[in-house]
């Protein structure tokens, strides 16, 4: 009983030294992973850059060549035809009087007299010998072509293989992904509300509004003084429009507008309308 | 008084009223170019605050003329202060000091501490003894000069001469006319709750220059301005019967309007000031007259079982707005001018009494009383858009600035009565000055 606990408590010992030693290996080391670039695309740019522009030019892509072509076909030999362009009007006659007999009548004897005198006449007479049917164009013999010629594959008659590519879908080169975002567009306009006091005089205008054009530059400032283009004739009207000018001309720069985009915000016709906050 | 426009400077890019009008054409010429090229916004929403506005002192063209430029700069800058659209910087501010109010403006410094107009002016002695008064506005993000005037007049009438430039610049600024050239009267109250002296005083809008029209010895109540002459009818308890009485400011003179017998009391002028129209009490029941002043010919309005009075016409002249008891409760009512069927346009809260049509026509004023409060409030002539500017312990008599955009009540708190003025939008609501107690004030007609 002894000798039993004993060599169970020296096989357990054993066990858990071994374990020990066993399981106290090395430390793991966790080799940090490189960090990748992410770039946060929005729904909406995604959408720009992959969408495809309706009125962008058809580019030519080299269409993928199908393995086996066949030869040019030869060419189909024109029948000639007969034109019918100058066909002649058949002609009615014009005389309804019947035909004039024949002064002189054949005579047989002269016939016969004639036939023998021709030897020609006699010789047509005879059936000619068959003739020979030309020999088939053989396909020459091209060394360089043996592969060619081993492959016994049905021909395929168009060079094309398989549905095009749509390269549209792809994303054109230059497609709308550098479009002006709507998030620019509501800074603009934000931006233009807070610097815009309408005159209270307007309030009382039921149909009044003003409309300019702006040209900005690259920084976002004004290249020229805003342009006046539309507003209904009323009393109020040249004093709501100073107010526009001066919200457009006290804001500048605009830095919400972005360089990238430019072209689209370079030129712009900005309506000022304050009949929606006076509640006209 | 004379006054003429003199030349604009740099005026090339402001926008002008032919310039708005030709504007249509215009876009017809760059409607031309390719229409994508063009990004469109609308901008539907503005930020309407206090316009930032620079009032440097106008500067002396003579000798001794310092003084006169800084008050009229300083009653220029109280008045568009007031009136709640503007926002004068602080003179501590500016950068460039003004010496020559002929020259252009340095802008930037201007625009550095974010003025958005400037209005600089000279005021001059003349060799004939008169005061010329010049000012030029300027537009300091625009740089242009929007508007420029010179005037000429007596040294004392300086302060008249600040109220009229303040019109200009608020009219050239906000679009519509100002109201800053115009007077109040109303009643003054002094002396202990129990042995009230009234007395009727004029004063300038701003309530300055007041002036003491009776002696105190009557009770006067509702004073109201004629809109074509220096006149003003009121009622007062002398001897007897309460009475309408017409007043002018200039001679002093006094006369009865008419020879009731009866009450007389509520009147108030045409549009026209031919005539009077006022409630008559007779009995238990009051009901509305109307007196062509020249033929002294009065003519019945309305004849009713009830208490029909403070009647206003409408600023054409073609409908009275008046209020009536008809109905159970004090309410506003509208008939033609000839009298007619009248047509109730009040449904609100509580009672509506005091009604005033607005200079402009497009609302009609009034104090409203419901759950023991006294409010002033607008409403439109056709009894839509009821707004209560104001509401407290006791708040009335509303009468409406000139240009209609603002009113002038009297409120009592307790101790006496104060004049208060508040936009129709229920905004700007301040006090305006009075040597005492006031209350009844009545705007006058812009006075030039």
């Amino acid at each position: 009983m002894r000798k039993a606990t004993a060599i169970s408590a020296g096989l357990h010992a054993a066990v858990l030294l071994w374990a020990t030693l066993s399981f106290s290996g090395k430390t793991f080391d966790v080799t940090p992973a490189e960090s990748l670039p992410v770039d946060l695309v929005s729904e909406k740019d995604f959408s720009q850059i992959t969408k495809g522009v309706k009125d962008a030019p058809k580019v030519e892509m080299p269409k993928p060549m199908a393995e086996k072509k066949a030869e040019e076909p030869p060419k189909p030999v024109e029948e000639a035809k007969p034109k019918i362009t100058e066909k002649k009007e058949v002609q009615a006659a014009k005389d309804s009087s019947p035909p004039e007999p024949q002064k002189a009548q054949p005579d047989p004897i002269a016939e016969k007299i004639k036939q023998q005198d021709d030897p020609k006449q006699t010789k047509l007479d005879q059936p000619l010998p068959p003739k020979k049917p030309p020999p088939k164009p053989q396909p020459k013999f091209e060394p360089d072509k043996i592969a060619a010629l081993l492959d016994k594959r049905d021909p395929q008659r168009v060079a094309a293989a398989g549905p095009e590519l749509n390269e549209a879908s792809l994303g054109a080169v230059n497609g709308t992904a550098a479009q002006l975002s709507q998030s620019e567009i509501d800074a603009l306009r934000a931006r233009l509300k807070q610097c815009w006091n309408p005159p209270v005089g307007a309030a009382d205008a039921s149909k009044l509004y003003v409309v300019f054009r702006v040209l900005f530059k690259r920084d976002g400032t004004l290249q020229t003084n805003p342009v006046l283009v539309e507003a209904p004739p009323s009393q109020v009207g040249p004093v709501l429009a100073e107010s526009a000018k001066r919200a457009l001309l006290q804001c500048q720069p605009y830095t919400m507008l972005k360089p990238e985009h430019y072209d689209q915000w370079k030129d712009m016709q900005i309506t000022f309308d304050p009949r929606e906050m006076f509640g006209g | 008084m004379s006054h003429s426009e003199f030349s604009r400077a740099n005026n090339s890019c402001s926008v002008t009223r032919r310039r708005l009008l030709t504007g249509a054409g215009a876009l017809a010429v760059l409607g031309s170019r390719p229409a994508s090229a063009v990004l469109k916004l609308d901008v539907t929403q503005g930020n309407v605050q206090p316009m930032p506005i620079a009032l440097p002192d106008f500067v002396s063209g003579g000798q001794g003329e310092g003084d006169t430029g800084r008050n009229v700069t300083g009653v220029i800058t109280n008045n568009l202060q007031r009136s709640g659209l503007f926002a004068p910087i602080n003179p501590a501010a500016f950068i460039e000091k003004i010496t020559n109010s002929d020259s252009v403006p340095r802008f930037p410094d201007w625009r550095a501490i974010n003025a958005q107009a400037l209005v600089t002016g000279r005021m001059t002695r003349q060799s004939d003894g008169r005061l010329k008064a010049e000012f030029r506005l300027w537009d300091v993000f625009a740089g242009t000069q929007l508007d420029g005037k010179q005037y000429f007049t007596t040294p004392d009438n300086w302060r008249r001469i600040a109220h009229i430039i303040s019109d200009a610049v608020y009219e050239r600024l906000t679009g519509e006319k100002g109201y800053f050239d115009s007077r109040i009267v109303f009643v003054d109250e002094t002396g202990p709750k129990d042995r009230r002296v009234k007395r009727l005083a004029i004063m300038d809008q701003d309530g300055a220059g007041v002036r003491y029209l009776t002696r105190g010895d009557d009770l006067v109540l509702t004073p109201r301005f004629n809109p074509s002459t220096q006149e003003i009818t009121y009622m007062s308890y002398g001897q007897g019967d309460p009475r309408v009485y017409l007043l002018n400011i200039e001679t002093g003179q006094r006369e009865i309007v008419g020879n009731f017998p009866g009450m007389t009391f509520a009147p108030r002028f045409s549009p026209d000031g031919q005539r009077v129209i006022m409630s008559l009490q007779q009995g238990g029941n009051a009901n509305l007259f109307v007196m062509d002043l020249r033929s002294k010919q009065t003519t019945r309005l309305t004849d009713t079982p009830a208490i029909d009075t403070a009647p206003c016409y409408s600023p054409d002249g073609t409908r009275i707005c008046f209020e009536s008891d008809r109905g159970g409760s004090q309410q506003i009512y509208v008939m033609p001018a000839g009298g007619g069927a009248a047509q109730r346009i009040s449904f609100g809260d509580g009672h509506h009494s005091t009604p005033v049509w607005s200079p402009r026509g497009d609302y009609i004023a009034f104090t409203g009383q419901a759950r023991g409060n006294f409010a002033i409030g607008i409403l439109k002539p056709d009894g839509s858009g009821e707004r209560v500017l104001t509401e407290g312990f006791h708040n009335e008599g509303p009468t409406f600035a000139p240009n209609g955009r603002v009113l002038m009540f009297f409120r009592d708190v307790g101790q006496g009565p104060a004049l208060f003025t508040i936009d129709i939008t229920g905004r700007n609501e301040a006090k305006v000055p009075t040597p005492s107690y006031a209350s009844d004030p009545a705007w006058s007609p812009l006075l030039s």
